[in-house]
This record gives C-alpha cells, structure tokens and sequence, in this order.
C-alpha cells in the first residue's frame, strides 16, 4: 500500500520510533553511556546544522564549532556573572539566539556574494572559530579564558531527563529538517549545490538565501552549545575550537552527508566510540578515526548511509506530480525589447566589446553571429548581468538593468539559456522545472505538491521533447540534448519577455536541431518573446531568424534582415578571412 | 626601530618558509594540503630525531625535506591522486591524513613539549642593538628557498614542464608531458618544503604533536591571497607579517595572532581574484 507511506508519514512513523526509543533507554543503558549520549545528542544537532549546510547545500564548513560555543559561552557566561534565575535564563536563550544570529549574518555577508567561491565561504568558516578562540582567551574572569567557565549554577535535572530532553530534542530537530528539505522549497538547497548560476538566473537571490540558511544553522547550533554547556556545567574554549569544527565534518562524512540520519549516527557513534576506546586506546583510538575518514572521503563519499542504501535498493522515488497549464500572464504591451547603447566590456586594456549597439523589438528572433572571439558570448553576459559590462547603457523591456545582479533582471522578464545545459543534476525534471517556477507559484516548505503548473510554451518543450514521462527522473542522467530540452523548458517557465541563448543546438542531432529550430520560430510567432540567439551554424541561423547581427572584434559589423547579410560581401570577408588585408595579417 | 623591521622581516621570511610548500602544490594543482600543517610536525620531529642520532644541525632541514618528500610521495599516490576533481574533499581528506600523521607522531613521541637546539646560537649586534643570529639566517633560507625555485621553475626541463601543467593540463598531457608525473613530484616537493619549514622554525619554539596546526592555517590564509606566484607570496608574508608585528607590539599579541588570517580574509572579500595580478 505505497499510497498510504507518504513520505510525510514515513518520515513522522520514523521519528515516533526513534522518540519511544529515546524514552526507553535511559532504563536499559547504564549511567556511563547515558551520560555521554546525553551530550552526544547535543553534538549531533550541530553536526545536523553541518549536513545542512555541507551535505545539502554544498558550503563545507569547519565554523558551526563557533556558534555551539557561542551558546555555550551565553549560558555560562549570563549564569556564572548575573546569576541562575528565570531572568538569567531567559537572557542566556536571548544571548545565544541573537549573538548567533548576529555573527552568522556578519560572516554570510563576508562569505556570500556576487562570485563568490564556495572555498571562500570554507576559508571564512575557518576564520571564525580561530577569532572566537583568541576572544575566549583573551577574556580573562569574563570568560574563564584557557580553563573555561565551570561552577556556576545550572539546572538541576537528573541524568534521565536530560537524557530524554536532549534526544528528543535531537529527533525533533532531524524531523523537521528532513521535512523542511525535502519539501518543494526545501530543494532549493540542494539546488543550490549542484548549480549556484543557475539559480541566480532563475531569478533566486542566492547570496540572500545562503544567508539565510547559515543564520538559521547558527541559531540551531548555538542552542545545542547552550544546552550541552547547561547538562555538563561547563563551557570550554575547545567547545569553540577550530578542531571542535573539523570534527563536526568527520562525523557527518563517516555518517554520510546529505541524509541528516548520517549527521546524527556519525555523532552519536563517535562520540561514544571514543568515550570508550580513547581510555583503552590512547592514540590509536584517533588514529582509528583519522584513517576510517580519509577511507570514507576518499573511496565512500556517501559515508555509512549511503553505502547501506547501496546494499538495500528500494524504492525511493516520488511519484511524478501531474502536469498543468499556468494561465498565461498578461504580457507588458512594449514594442521595444532590448535596447543597448555603447555596450563595452574591458578585460584591463583588451575591449572584447567596443561600443555595441542595437535593440529588438517583440516577436524578433535576432541572431548573433561572428567569428570565435568576436564577443557574442561577452554580450550575452552583459544583457543578462549588470555587473559584467564597463561601459554603456542596456534596457530590458524598457527598464535600464544598471549594475543589478541576475536575479534582479529575470524580473523584468529576462531568460538566459546556457552554452551548456546547465540544469540541477542531482534533481529530478519536476523538481527543476518546480524551482524555475519559484518566482510565480511559491513553494511549500511543508509539502510536497501533487500537481506542476507550466506556462503553455514550457509545456509544450518537455512533452515535445520527450521529457512528459520523465518527469520523475534524475536531471543528470538525462542525454545531453533532453537537458537542452529541459533547461529551455525551465528558462520558458519563467515566462520571459525576452529570452537569451547561447549556442543552443551546439552538440545536438540534425533531427534535434530542427525540432528545436520550430519551437523557437513557434514561441516567437505565438508569444511575442524577443529572442536573442548566438549560433555559429549560417544554414540554421538562416532558417529560423528575423534579423542577423554580425559581430566582428567587438563591435557591430552588419546588422539587417537575413537576405541583407547572408549576401553581404563583408560576411564572407570576416568567416573566410580572405579578402580583407587587416584581416590576413592579424591571423 | 632597527628591531621592529628587523621582526617584520624575519617574521616575513619565517611565514614564506612556511608557507611555500602549501603554495606550490595549490599553484601546479590547485588542490589545499591541509596536511601542510601536519608535514611542518613531522619535520620538527625529524629534527629531533636527527639532533638525538648526533647528527650535525645544519642536516636537519634536508633531512626533514627527505622524510616530507617521501610522505608526501606516498601521500599523493594513495589519496590525493583520486580526488583531483573534488577539490573540498581533497582539503578534507588531507586533514584526515594530518590526523593520522599528527597521532603516529603521538604514539611514536609522546605528547609532551620539546626542545632542538639551533645550529647557530646567540646574537649579532646590529646598528647598536643585539639581534637573533638565528632569525637573521632564516632570511638568507627564505630567500635562498625563493631563488631556488624561481630558478627551477624558470630554467629547467621539469619548471617548464610543471608551467606548462598550471597554464593548460590537458594540452600539456597532449604535448607528451606526463602530467601525473609533475603532480606526484610537485606534492612530494611541496610536502618536502612543509617538513623542511618545520625543522628550519624548531629552533625558535618547541617541538609537540600539534605544532603544525597555527603555522598551517596562516600558510593557508597566506596562499589564499597569493594564488599562485611566489613572488606575490613574498609580499603577502612582508604584508601580512609586518601587520602582525606591528599589531603584536603595538596593540596586543593576541590581535596580532589574529592578524594575518582575520586581513586575508578580508583582502580576499575586497578582492576574490586574490592578488596575483596586483
């Protein structure tokens, strides 16, 4: 009976189990391994916060050890200078949350913007707990500097509730964020990991979201570090600690990242593995550890988990929601498209683009085309980012785009397709097209939904294309000309007033090509999209275009009807490079 | 005066012998050794070693480059050599080997703190205040390693090979140079150049299991605003070190530890391209 394991219910069956046996085994564990697993589940509701970040939404991190001592260090600290009481308490929950949440927003903002790297991100996550250590030690009475702060008044629980407390609070946690992300909205991490551009040109704004996730991450940690810090009495530098981090990491690696279960069985497994060995195995115990890691990352990326599923296939796929038509949203009534005044774009004292000019209009479909290295691809850049050109003026469906970023102008009804397919490759075709259309239809984080609205155009590319009965397959395994299909399909999702291709048809068949060719002729007939394409093949340029620019070193060498350039002299002159003087001795 | 510039420039030249290493293997392929910091240990400790066989200390760096040359051989060939398409595992795995490295050092050394003493003692008076011999031989070593290489880089079979490996892989490997090759070279150099580091700053601290890591992350920080040039590696350590002196002396030692890694990161915030090409 599939219909009645949703995975909503399965994910709730799961968490009840895993709470009655929280509520259980403090009566059949001894009081030792209470005690450690009882602190060990604080340790895994921050590796938790690590497979978020690392696992799903691929920024590895070695800083989550600095908010979980930011929490410890607010409990310890509010309890030992102003004392253990529902004031002091309340002001230890408000400290942690706001200082976590303050710090996160100060290095997301570092961490995250426009081009950054993820090793960036990883170098600043590395900064962060170096930084909160040196305070620690430098804080001298405040902090306990190098002892730490012990001593102080705490609550007065026995060691079963705090083992039932700290494990339930564990499973709530991992509940609810499997829930979260693997609701619709919540792929948008794991979109995020495969295809950061992608997003952006999707019209996500990927730094705010980043952004986001790492101060909700931080809060969630940070809390784990209060509540470790409230059973053990005590907050230490090393629960900040750099190495505190990495640790972090290796038991979400061994455990197997991107499965939240991982993050919580490599912290629990650790950590009482090593209360255990490291008295009858010293060295030997870390030494274990250290090799078990290097083996995981190197030969079993997916950790424990993943290996388990690998032995025990079952099936794990959704079922494939149904298909809609969107009603068609009324389209802005300009003429006047794309507009572009003096476009130059500089690489220091080299000018890929000198003083580019032109504009479409709607229901053009104009193509770019020149020589390799004439800035076809640089144009397409800077219609579609604000931030790419040096020099000149571009308006958008009658707004000028200025410096905004991509996912700025996908508002004012711009689509930018990739030279190469660019899609989410871990992500199913539904939960591609889902997340292109994020801007109309607003995602549930609850829920997964049934049914997939497409504008009448998206549509008709994924069940032309071949892709309406593979809704529920994996975007990656797809063959490369159904992941043109689909990620034409996703720009088309956005509904655009103006779409941009860049070398579409480049590595397709003949028949692709042609099928491709009639949709695109089709959309701009039917629709009215403005379409802006770079193609190096004349014959097929000439099928399907209204209009041919022709870029030559930067600027604009001819710009007319199909007829006007494909007889013109100076074209054969710039592809043969024959009969032009300058030209022979540049080459 | 004499001797804040005389720290500043000592400083630079202890953070490029450091720091070296960990950029010729980022440069050639792009990959962080984030077992830089354990190889530095594992240098120290064959230092010790040497110092305890009665061998003469001016061996001690060319035996710790021996015994990093050879770990890092190995090391690249069973592990790194399968990660070079996934660059944030490979920073991983090779904390995990650092792990495993700093902990045989445990278990074969112990955990307490040691001593080597310094192949040159005392200090030599300088424009009226005396100053560390030692320190000062560090600049002739930091300069010595610089030239080296620039010299190997630029004037050899093997530094024309590994230009061609940085600039283009792929047509390299079709121009008939054994990419794999360079690379295993290059990471045993590298990991050599770390373990020689190690040995060479002993003299000036103690010796323990956990040495490596500080000097690991200031290299890291370091060749993260450098990219890929020595050149640009040596300003960034007269910068970055001279900061960290000033701030020491001024301010506070603990902001001054602070310095390099909490600047780099923003300097690379201002700047994502790093500084190659300033």
């Amino acid at each position: 009976m599939p219909d009645l394991l949703t995975p909503r219910r399965r994910i709730a069956l799961a968490a009840l189990a895993a709470g009655l046996l929280v509520v259980v085994a403090p009566w059949i564990v001894d009081t030792y391994t209470a005690s450690i697993l009882a602190r060990a589940f604080f340790v895994a509701i921050a590796a938790l916060t690590v497979d978020v970040l690392w696992g799903y939404s691929g920024v590895l991190t070695f800083g989550q050890s600095a908010f979980f001592g930011i929490g410890a260090y607010a409990l310890a600290m509010t309890f030992t200078h102003v004392g253990f009481d529902a004031g002091g308490i309340a002001l230890a929950f408000g400290l942690a949350v706001i200082v976590a949440g303050l710090v996160a927003a100060l290095v997301g903002w570092l961490s995250f913007y426009h081009g950054s790297t993820p090793l960036y991100a990883s170098v600043v996550s590395l900064v962060l707990p170096i930084v909160l250590v040196q305070l620690i030690y430098a804080g001298g009475e405040t902090t306990g500097s190098s002892s730490g702060l012990v001593g102080f008044q705490t609550f007065d629980l026995d060691l079963e509730t705090w083992f039932r407390l700290a494990g339930l609070a564990t499973v709530a946690v991992a509940a609810a964020g499997y829930l979260l992300l693997h609701s619709d909205a919540g792929r948008i991490l794991a979109a995020l990991r495969d295809n950061e551009a992608r997003c952006s040109y999707i019209g996500i704004n990927v730094e705010r979201l980043r952004l986001g996730i790492l101060v909700v991450c931080a809060i969630v940690a940070a809390l784990a570090g209060l509540g470790h810090a409230a059973l053990g009495g005590v907050a230490a530098p090393e629960n900040a600690s750099f190495v505190f981090g990495t640790q972090l990491v290796i038991m979400v690696a061994l455990g197997g990242r991107g499965t939240l279960l991982g993050a919580v069985l490599g912290a629990l497994g650790i950590e009482l593995a090593s209360a255990y060995l490291s008295g009858s195995l010293p060295f030997i115990w870390e030494l274990i550890v250290g090799i078990a890691f290097v083996a995981v990352i190197v030969l079993f990326p997916a950790g424990l988990i993943g290996a388990l599923r690998r032995l025990i296939p079952g099936d794990r796929a959704d079922a494939a929601p149904r298909l809609q038509t969107a009603a068609p949203l009324p389209r802005a009534d300009r003429d006047m498209m794309v507009e572009a005044r003096g476009v130059t774009r500089q690489f220091g004292s080299l000018a890929v683009l000198n003083g580019v000019s032109f504009s479409a209009r709607r229901g053009e479909l104009v193509s770019l085309v020149g020589p390799n290295g004439a800035g076809k691809t640089t144009l397409i850049r800077c219609l579609a980012d604000g931030l790419e050109r040096t020099g000149g003026e571009i308006s958008i469906v009658g707004r000028p785009i200025g410096r905004l970023p991509p996912h700025r102008l996908v508002a004012f009804g711009l689509g930018r397709k990739f030279q190469a397919a660019s899609v989410f490759n871990t992500l199913t075709v539904a939960d591609c097209l889902r997340i292109a259309r994020s801007r109309r239809d607003p995602m549930s984080w609850f829920d997964r939904s049934p049914v997939l609205s497409l504008p009448q155009a998206a549509r008709q590319v994924i069940e032309g294309g071949g892709l309406g009965d593979r809704l529920g397959d994996v975007a990656g395994d797809l063959s490369h000309g159904l992941k043109q299909a689909l990620e034409l399909a996703m720009v088309l999702a956005l509904e655009p007033d103006v779409v941009l291709l860049d070398e579409p048809t480049a590595g397709l068949t003949r028949a692709e090509r042609s099928a491709f060719g009639a949709i695109l002729t089709d959309l701009v007939r039917r629709e009215g999209l403005c379409v802006l394409l770079v193609e190096h093949d004349l014959d097929f340029v000439r099928e399907i275009s209204s209009r041919i620019i022709v870029l030559h070193q930067g600027q604009i060498a001819l710009d007319g009807t199909v007829e006007q350039v494909v007889n013109a002299p100076l074209v054969h002159e710039i592809y043969t490079g024959g009969h032009v003087p300058t030209a022979e001795t540049a080459s | 005066m004499l001797t804040l510039a005389l720290d500043i420039a000592t400083t630079a030249a202890i953070l490029f012998i450091v720091s070296a290493g960990l950029l010729i293997v980022f440069g050639v392929m792009k990959i962080i050794n984030f077992a830089h910091g354990a190889l530095i240990t594992a240098g120290a400790y064959a230092a010790l070693v040497g110092m305890r066989l009665g061998l003469p200390a001016w061996m001690a760096p060319f035996l710790a480059f021996m015994v990093g040359g050879l770990l890092g051989m190995a090391i690249e060939s069973v592990v790194v050599r399968r990660l070079y398409r996934r660059p944030l595992d490979a920073i991983l795995a090779t904390w995990g080997l650092g792990i495993v490295l700093g902990q045989a050092v445990i278990v074969g050394f112990g955990r307490e703190v040691q001593f080597v003493a310094a192949p040159v003692a005392g200090t030599i008076g300088l424009g009226g205040t005396d100053y560390s011999l030692y320190r000062l031989l560090l600049v002739a070593a930091a300069l010595a390693i610089g030239i080296g290489f620039t010299f190997v880089l630029n004037g050899t079979r093997l530094g024309l090979s590994t230009r061609a490996v940085i600039l283009n892989e792929t047509l390299a490997e079709g121009l008939g140079i054994n990419a794999v090759f360079v690379r295993f070279l290059t990471f045993g150099i590298g990991s050599g150049l770390g373990a020689a580091a190690g040995a060479l700053i002993t003299p000036l601290a103690s010796v323990d299991p956990n040495m490596g890591i500080p000097w690991l992350i200031n290299a890291f920080m370091l060749v993260m605003v450098s990219g890929s040039a020595l050149s640009t590696l040596a300003v960034a350590c007269l910068v970055l070190g001279g900061m960290q002196v000033v701030i020491s002396t001024f301010v506070s030692p603990i902001l001054g530890g602070l310095a390099i890694a909490v600047l780099a990161a923003i300097a690379l915030r201002l700047r994502p391209e790093g500084f190659a090409r300033a």
